[in-house]
C-alpha cells in the first residue's frame, strides 16, 4: 500500500478504502526507525504497537460503516510544551523531566475528537526560549536536510518531524516565531494564527500575551485543515475568540517591507522573497513596497515583554507541588532557590533575570511600560500597512539553517535570528511561512505572508495560491 | 536630640482599615472548582478542592468568575462606591509555598470599586446606634477582587510535631474582596463598630456568611499616632500594619496596644512616619500584644504588571443597574425604618436587623397582618413582640435563626391576628407558637409559602396567590388552636362570676384601684384569668374590672 505524504491524500485514501490508518502509522514508524536516531525530533514516542492498535481499531470501525471524522486515524506529533493527558510534558526542561500532565490541552482535546492519533511529543528549547532547539535539556534536534545544522526553533522537533516524514503534520507553538522560523529552516509550512484563535489552555506558558499554538504541515492546505480542527473560543481561555470567515480578494495587494530585506537578512533569502513577489504577480496580485518603521525596535520590545511575562510564568516551578525538587534543603527558601538553580537551563535563568529586572520598581517605567507603549506603535504600524496592502510578503528568518553550536554561545546572535518574526508576534497578527526554494547549500528557504488580525482564512487562501 | 515622654503633650490615633472578605461564590474566583467559603461546604479533607488552575499546573489558565465580580459590585454599591467602567487584574509576585503560581492575581490600579463612604452611626452608652447624634463619615478608598492563597500547617493533624510543613490548597483561589478605608478612624471602638456593620452588610447582601472563626472576614488595621509635643511641633509615628485579625476582640486589642506602645517606641528610637518605614506586625491573642513580622513592608517589590491571561473587563451601565437592583435594603436603613415607622426601641430594632432572614420573617408577619386589616403601625408592634419574645426564645434554645424555628410567617401573622381579635390569651399565644413550630419541623412544612426567605420584604400589593396562602394559613392556625383548646370561648357569665369573686377576695387591691392606682388592676386581671381560663381575654377583663372599680 503506497502511503501518500499529505493529509489531504491520506483522507482521500481512507475515504476510498484504498488506504488504512494502520498502513499510515506503520509507514510513520518505519521512517522514524530509519532516521530518528539522527534527527532526534521526539522527547516521548508512543510505542509502535500501541499506536498501531489504535489505528487498527479506527480501520475496523470505519470498515464497519461507522461514521468517523474524515481525519480519524491520521497521526500527529505534539510539541512537548502542550499537554496531552497521561503523557510527559517537559517543555524541554529538566524541571519537568518527570512531569506527566493529568489533562489535555484544549487543542489536543479537539484533535482527539477529530480522531487523530498522537504518536509522540517533540523536542523544544526549554519553555520556548531559543531559536534552534539547542536549548533543550534533553539534547538538540537536527535539521533533516543536513544533520550538522539546526532545525530552527523552538518548535524544531515538530518541524523536523514533519520534514523528515515522521508525521504528516504536527502542532508547534509560536511566541516570537517558534512555528514559522523552524518551518522556514526545515522547508515545511508553518502557521501562526491570530492571537486568541486557538485556545492556549494546556500550552505551557512562555509569554502569555504572544503565545499561540500553530500547525506545521507539508502543504498550506494541510496546515489550514489542522487550524480548522483546533481553532475556536474556549471557556478555559479568556483570551480565546471565534473569528468570522474571511476571503482573499481576487486581486490582493501584496506589499514587500523594505526594512525586512536589508541586512541582517542575507542575499539569498532576500532574492527568494523577490522571486515569490514575482510569482504573486503572476497569480493576480498587485505589488507595492511599504515601510514598517518600528521594525528596528521590535526585537528589543519583544525581549523585554517576553522576559517579563516569562519570569512571572516560571514562578510556579518552585519544587513544592511538582517538578524537580532539590535534595536536603535546609529551609523553604533554600529549597525553592536550589530547585530552580539546579533545574533551569542557562537561557531560562537569563530570561528570568532580565524579566525580573525589567518589571521591578524603578525600572518598570523605563523597560516594561516603555516596551508596552512601543508595542502599541508597532501594532499601529501594521494597521497602517494593512490599509494599503492585504498581505505583507517578507522573509521570516534572515538566514537559512546554521551549524549546530554556531550561535549557542552568543545569546545576542541567537536573539537576532528572531528579528523578522517577532513583529507579527507583538502585533498579534496571523502569519504563514511557505517553502520557497533552496540556497546554494541546498538548504530550504521560506517566505512569510502576514495578514491583518483575524484574516487567517484569507491569508491561507492566498498562500495556497502562491504555493501552487 | 534626646527624647522623653515629658515632651509629649497629647496623642492622637489614626487608623485605616483593610478588610478581606471571602466571597461566598459557588466556585473559586479563577476556576470551576468549589469554593470553600460557599455555604454548602462543610468540613473538607485537605487538598480536595483543587484542580489544574488552583495547583498552577503547567498550561492551566485562570478564567474570571462573573459571580465574584457581581458580589464585589454589590458590596461596592452598599459602600456607596463608584463601580469602575473598566477594571483589570494584575500579577503580584512573590515566592511562598502557599502561593502556587508565585504570583497572586490581584488588582493594582483599576479596582472594581473605588471612592465610597459609609455613615458610621454614633452609639449610646450601651453601644446601640444613637440616631439623634450626628454620624461619622468613613471614606472607602477602594475595594478590589483578588484570590486567596492556600494554607500552611506546621504541625501534623492532631497536633504532632513535624520537621516539615504541609500545604493545603483548598483555600487557594477563594475570591477575596479587599476593602480599604481612608485613615478616618480615631478610636478602636469605631473601628470595631465599622467592622461589625460591614460584616452585617455582607451577610445581608448574601456575599459572605461572615463566620469569623472560619476566616470569612480578616481585618488589617494600619495604625499610627500623631504626637503633639509641648513645643508645639507634631510628630507622626511610622505606620504599623497588623495582619490577619479574625475577631473583633483582636481588632480592638491590637489598636489599643499600638496606641499605648507607639509613643514609647518614638521616645526609644525616634523613628517617624515616611517612605520605607511601614512595619508589619502580627497579633498574639494570648499575650494580648502585637509582634514584629516584617520591617519595611512598603519597600517590598511585588513587580505588579497586568495579567495577560485575564481580559480587561468592561462594566456597562446595564450590568451595573442589574446588580444595583439586587442590593436589598441594608441593616442600618432597616434599623432606622423600624425605629421610625414601627416605634421600636433601639435595642429591639437592633436585635431584628442582625439577620437578613429575620428581617424578612418579621416584615412578612407584618404584611400578613396588614392584609387581614390590622393597621401597619399596630401590626409592626405585634409582629415585633412575636419575633422578639416568642421566636427569639426558641431560636436561642435551638441555636437557630428566629426565622428557622419551624413556624411560617403567615402562621405567625395568624397568631397575631387572633391575639388582636381577643381570641388568644398570653399563655395560649405561647403554646400555639410552640405547637406550630414543632408540628412544622416534624412535618417538614417549614418550606411552605410564607416561611422565611420566600417572602418578599416589600409592601407591594398582595397577589391573589399570597392572599389565598394567607387565608389557608389563617384557617389552619385557627383550627389548630381550636383543636388544642387554646381559643378563648367567650363566656361573659363565667367571667362576671370570676370578677366578683376576685374583687371580694382582694379587697385591699380593689381599694387601691378605686383610690386611683390604676396599674394595680393588673394583679386582679391575672386572678380573674386563673379563675376562668379560656373564657375571656385579658383586655376585656381589664376593661370590665376598671368599669366596676372606677367611677
Amino acid at each position: 500500500m503506497q502511503v501518500p505524504t499529505t493529509v489531504r491524500e491520506m483522507i482521500a485514501g481512507l475515504a476510498a478504502r484504498t488506504l488504512t490508518s494502520e498502513a499510515i502509522l506503520a509507514n510513520c514508524y518505519d521512517t522514524i526507525a530509519q532516521r530518528e536516531n539522527v534527527v532526534k525530533a521526539f522527547l516521548s514516542l508512543v510505542p509502535r504497537e500501541q499506536a498501531l492498535a489504535q489505528a487498527r481499531e479506527i480501520d475496523r470501525r470505519r470498515a464497519a460503516g461507522e461514521k468517523l471524522p474524515p481525519t480519524a486515524g491520521i497521526p500527529i506529533a505534539i510539541k512537548d510544551n502542550i499537554a496531552v493527558a497521561n503523557m510527559r510534558a517537559t517543555a524541554g526542561s529538566k524541571m519537568l523531566a518527570d512531569y506527566v500532565s493529568p489533562f489535555h490541552a484544549t487543542a489536543v482535546e479537539k484533535l482527539l475528537t477529530a480522531g487523530l492519533i498522537v504518536i509522540g511529543k517533540t523536542n523544544t528549547d526549554e519553555y520556548g526560549f531559543g531559536s534552534s532547539t539547542e536549548n533543550s535539556a534533553f539534547g538538540h534536534t537536527t535539521n533533516p536536510h543536513d544533520p550538522t545544522r539546526v532545525p530552527g526553533g523552538t518548535s524544531g522537533g515538530s518541524a523536523a518531524a514533519v520534514a523528515a516524514g515522521f508525521v504528516p503534520w504536527a502542532l508547534g507553538s509560536d511566541t516570537g516565531g517558534s512555528v514559522r522560523q523552524p518551518a522556514s529552516l526545515c522547508g515545511v509550512v508553518g502557521l501562526r494564527p491570530t492571537y486568541g484563535r486557538v485556545s492556549r489552555y494546556g500550552l505551557i506558558a512562555y509569554a502569555s500575551s504572544m503565545d499561540t499554538i500553530g500547525p506545521i504541515a507539508t502543504t498550506v492546505e494541510d496546515a489550514a485543515m489542522l487550524l480548522n480542527i483546533i481553532e475556536g473560543r474556549d471557556d478555559n481561555d479568556m483570551t480565546s475568540r471565534d473569528f468570522a470567515q474571511t476571503q482573499s480578494p481576487a486581486q490582493p495587494r501584496i506589499a514587500i517591507v523594505s526594512e525586512y530585506l536589508a541586512p541582517p537578512c542575507n542575499v539569498e533569502v532576500a532574492a527568494a522573497v523577490r522571486s515569490a513577489a514575482d510569482t504573486a504577480r503572476t497569480v493576480g496580485a498587485s505589488l507595492t513596497e511599504t515601510s514598517l518603521a518600528t521594525t528596528q525596535h521590535a526585537l528589543a520590545t519583544y525581549y523585554i515583554i517576553a522576559c517579563v511575562e516569562a519570569a512571572s510564568n516560571l514562578g510556579r516551578y518552585d519544587g513544592v507541588r511538582y517538578g524537580h525538587r532539590a535534595k536536603d534543603a535546609t529551609s523553604i527558601d533554600d529549597m525553592i532557590t536550589r530547585s530552580r538553580s539546579e533545574a533551569f537551563g542557562s537561557e531560562a535563568k537569563r530570561r528570568i533575570m532580565l524579566g525580573t529586572y525589567a518589571a521591578s520598581a524603578g525600572y518598570s517605567d523605563q523597560y516594561y511600560r516603555k516596551a508596552c507603549e512601543v508595542r502599541r506603535l508597532i501594532k499601529q504600524d501594521f494597521d497602517r500597512a494593512f490599509e494599503h496592502a492585504d498581505f505583507l510578503l517578507t522573509p521570516v528568518s534572515p538566514s537559512t539553517a546554521w551549524k549546530i553550536g554556531e550561535k549557542s554561545t552568543d545569546p545576542l546572535a541567537m536573539y537576532l535570528a528572531d528579528v523578522l518574526s517577532v513583529p507579527a508576534s507583538l502585533a498579534g497578527v496571523p502569519a504563514i511561512v511557505i517553502p520557497w526554494g533552496k540556497d546554494a547549500n541546498g538548504l530550504p528557504i521560506g517566505v512569510q505572508l502576514t495578514a491583518q488580525s483575524g484574516n487567517d482564512d484569507a491569508l491561507i487562501a492566498f498562500a495556497r495560491k502562491l504555493a501552487q | 536630640m534626646s527624647r522623653s515622654f515629658d515632651m509629649i503633650a497629647s496623642v492622637r490615633l489614626i487608623v485605616g482599615l483593610e478588610i478581606h472578605v471571602e466571597l461566598a461564590t459557588r466556585t473559586k474566583v479563577f476556576s470551576r472548582v468549589t469554593n470553600p467559603a460557599h455555604a454548602s461546604v462543610g468540613d473538607i479533607a485537605p487538598n480536595t478542592l483543587i484542580d489544574p488552575v488552583v495547583l498552577a499546573l503547567p498550561g492551566a489558565l485562570p478564567v474570571l468568575n462573573k459571580e465574584a465580580v457581581e458580589m464585589s459590585m454589590m458590596v461596592g454599591f452598599a459602600l456607596n462606591c463608584t463601580i469602575a467602567d473598566l477594571t483589570k487584574w494584575d500579577r503580584k509576585s512573590y515566592f511562598y509555598p502557599d502561593l502556587p503560581k508565585a504570583y497572586q492575581i490581584s488588582q493594582y490600579d483599576l479596582p472594581v470599586c473605588f471612592d465610597g463612604s459609609v455613615d458610621l452611626p454614633a452609639v449610646d452608652d450601651k453601644g446601640f446606634p444613637d440616631l439623634t447624634k450626628p454620624s461619622k463619615q468613613i471614606g472607602i478608598i477602594r475595594a478590589h477582587l483578588e484570590e486567596d492563597a492556600g494554607k500552611l500547617l506546621h504541625e501534623a493533624p492532631g497536633g504532632f510535631a513535624i520537621d516539615y510543613s504541609i500545604a493545603d490548597y483548598n483555600r487557594a483561589g477563594t475570591p477575596l474582596l479587599e476593602i480599604v478605608t481612608q485613615p478616618d478612624f480615631d478610636n478602636a471602638d469605631d473601628v470595631v463598630l465599622f467592622a461589625k456593620l460591614l460584616r452585617n452588610v455582607c451577610r445581608f447582601l448574601g456575599v459572605s456568611e461572615g463566620v469569623m472563626q472560619k476566616g470569612h472576614m480578616r481585618f488589617e488595621p494600619n495604625i499610627n499616632c500623631v504626637l503633639t509635643l509641648r513645643d508645639g511641633h507634631t510628630v507622626k509615628t511610622p505606620i504599623v500594619e497588623v495582619k490577619n485579625l479574625n475577631s473583633f476582640k483582636s481588632v480592638k486589642g491590637a489598636i489599643e496596644f499600638e496606641l499605648r506602645e507607639q509613643p514609647g517606641r518614638w521616645v526609644a528610637d525616634g523613628r517617624e512616619f515616611g517612605p520605607g518605614t511601614k512595619v508589619t506586625r502580627g497579633w498574639d491573642d494570648h499575650a494580648n500584644r502585637t509582634y514584629v513580622q516584617r520591617e519595611k513592608e512598603d519597600a517590598q517589590d511585588y513587580r505588579y504588571f497586568p495579567d495577560p491571561d485575564i481580559l480587561t473587563l468592561r462594566i456597562d451601565e446595564a450590568w451595573k443597574n442589574r446588580v444595583r437592583t439586587a442590593v436589598p435594603e441594608l441593616p442600618m436603613q432597616r434599623f432606622e425604618r423600624y425605629v421610625r415607622d414601627a416605634s421600636l426601641g433601639v435595642k429591639e430594632a437592633f436585635a431584628l436587623v442582625e439577620e437578613r432572614d429575620v428581617c424578612y420573617f418579621y416584615e412578612a408577619i407584618i404584611d400578613g397582618m396588614v392584609m387581614q386589616g390590622i393597621e401597619r403601625p399596630r401590626a409592626s408592634k405585634v409582629a415585633a413582640n412575636l419575633v422578639l419574645q416568642q421566636a427569639f426564645k426558641r431560636a436561642n434554645e435551638q441555636n437557630l435563626l428566629a426565622s428557622e424555628i419551624g413556624i411560617t410567617a403567615h402562621e405567625a401573622a395568624a397568631i397575631g391576628i387572633l391575639r388582636e381579635q381577643g381570641k388568644l390569651g398570653n399563655q395560649a399565644v405561647d403554646e400555639l407558637f410552640d405547637l406550630l413550630c414543632t408540628a412544622n419541623l416534624v412535618q417538614g412544612r417549614a418550606t411552605d409559602p410564607g416561611s422565611a426567605g420566600s417572602v418578599p420584604s416589600s409592601s407591594q400589593p398582595p397577589t391573589t396567590q399570597i392572599k389565598d396562602q394567607l387565608h389557608t394559613a389563617f384557617a389552619r392556625v385557627e383550627q389548630f388552636a381550636r383543636e388544642w383548646g387554646l381559643l378563648i370561648v367567650r363566656d361573659d357569665a363565667a367571667i362576671n362570676t370570676a370578677i366578683e369573686q376576685t374583687i371580694a377576695a382582694n379587697p385591699k387591691v380593689a381599694e387601691d384601684v378605686r383610690a386611683g392606682k390604676v396599674q394595680a388592676v393588673g394583679r386582679l386581671v391575672g386572678e380573674v384569668m386563673k379563675l376562668a381560663p379560656g373564657k375571656g381575654d385579658a383586655k376585656t377583663v381589664r376593661e370590665e374590672l376598671l368599669k366596676r372599680l372606677t367611677p
